[in-house]
């Protein structure tokens, strides 16, 4: 591989002060979901508690896989398997929610 | 670091099908990668199970989910955040060759993943005390009782205005999973946001009464908080084993980093345990909000 410069990007990038950064955001995130959660913000539209939880959960995993796992500073290829997972998951999600969304409840005269 | 490319130097940790440290490195990471991408399918899957059910019967998931301790998901989400910032710098330790810190932080994650498990195992006790337990007959069995099939007594959770849970006594002879509290799924059916498949699920009475009118099953809602609660204990059962299995691999990079094992040339395996670790973590980071807190609002006195 032609990235050799991933080994050294990461002392050069990563020190205790910006491991301990990451840390209070990821700190700050929990309980930004935690208090989030009580609020009822599903009052605006159906489903905007469990976005706002999922947003802010999906930042932190971002903070992890980028900083903490060193993708940010690892080769594309490593990019591209991490990327891919999601959308492959999202894949799974989208195919088998759109059969049930279309399949109808097995209850008739409705 | 100087000895890449040197023909005449063989760095220590050089395993012998390779050419360079770095084509190593390369390899060990994609191989990592790969591996953790087939766990996301794993856990994806549950994760789709998840989905389907909870966009079928949210107010019984909301119900089950609002019986969790939600402080102490918290603090558990806290727990694994702090461990994995340790095993972080457990890898820019092992980068820098350093035995000592090497040693205390790897310590220190297995410390903080074991106050993982010990609170799991707290709260898998208060649920097999109440009664929450899917599995048949898997639940704390009162004595005495044996003569009745099922004493049913109040056994789920109240909520008083401020939030507070009263807990009441759980009597069963069989150990069989209860679950009595239907205030959600009336709540939904008073305000008019039953889902199409809640419609269906929360009554017996005959379909042609208007849906207003009629009556919620509390069997047919119990049987459906305890898709949650199978959810529940099949997702966290599986992080909590992945979690076991991350204390072994921290087991095994104390005894290599005691003898002093790693260094700028050879940390391999401690960053590959660490990326492990850390998606071990990011699992939680979404099982936290989606178990523990997705019904909260309704505790604080929240609509829709």
């Amino acid at each position: 591989m032609s990235n050799s410069h991933d080994e050294h990007a990461q002392h050069e990038h990563m020190d205790i002060p910006r491991y301990i950064g990451i840390f209070l955001v990821l700190v700050v995130g929990t309980i930004l979901t935690y208090v989030t959660s009580q609020w009822d913000l599903d009052h605006y539209f159906a489903g905007a508690n469990t976005l706002l939880a999922l947003i802010i959960a999906f930042a932190k995993m971002s903070c992890v896989v980028l900083f903490f796992m060193h993708v940010w500073w690892n080769s594309k290829l490593i990019w591209l398997t991490a990327v891919a997972g999601f959308c492959w998951m999202a894949i799974m999600f989208a195919f088998t929610m759109q059969d049930y969304f279309t399949r109808g409840n097995g209850v008739f005269n409705k | 670091m100087a000895t890449h490319n040197n023909d005449d130097y063989h760095q220590p940790g050089l395993q012998h099908q390779f050419d360079t440290m770095e084509q190593q490195q390369d390899s060990v990471s994609i191989g990592m990668w790969m591996f953790l991408v087939q766990e996301i399918m794993f856990f994806g899957g549950l994760f789709t199970v998840y989905l389907l059910y909870r966009w079928k019967f949210p107010m019984a998931f909301a119900a089950g989910s609002n019986h969790l301790d939600a402080f102490l998901g918290g603090l558990n989400t806290l727990v694994l955040i702090v461990s994995s910032l340790t095993m972080a710098l457990t890898v820019y330790y092992a980068q820098k060759g350093n035995r000592n810190m090497q040693v205390i932080l790897i310590v220190l994650t297995m410390i903080f993943g074991t106050v993982f498990l010990g609170v799991k195992a707290v709260e898998y006790t208060d649920k097999y005390n109440h009664g929450y337990i899917p599995f048949a007959d898997w639940n704390k069995k009162t004595r005495g009782a044996a003569d009745h099939k099922n004493v049913k007594h109040d056994s789920a959770t109240e909520h008083k205005s401020d939030g507070k849970e009263v807990e009441h006594e759980y009597k069963s002879a069989t150990g069989v999973f209860e679950w009595k509290d239907t205030k959600l799924a009336e709540k939904a059916q008073k305000e008019g946001f039953l889902t199409e498949w809640e419609k269906i699920g929360y009554f017996s009475d005959s379909s042609s009464i208007p849906i207003a009118e009629r009556k919620i099953d509390p069997t047919k809602f119990e049987s459906k908080v305890r898709i949650f609660f199978w959810i529940y204990f099949i997702m966290t059962g599986l992080h909590a084993i992945h979690m076991i299995v991350g204390l072994g691999m921290m087991a095994w990079l104390l005894w290599k980093a005691w003898f002093n094992t790693y260094s700028a040339e050879y940390f391999a395996p401690v960053e590959m345990a660490g990326l492990y670790w850390h998606f071990v973590d990011i699992v939680w980071i979404f099982l936290f909000p989606l178990l523990y807190l997705l019904g909260r609002h309704f505790l604080a006195g929240g609509g829709h």
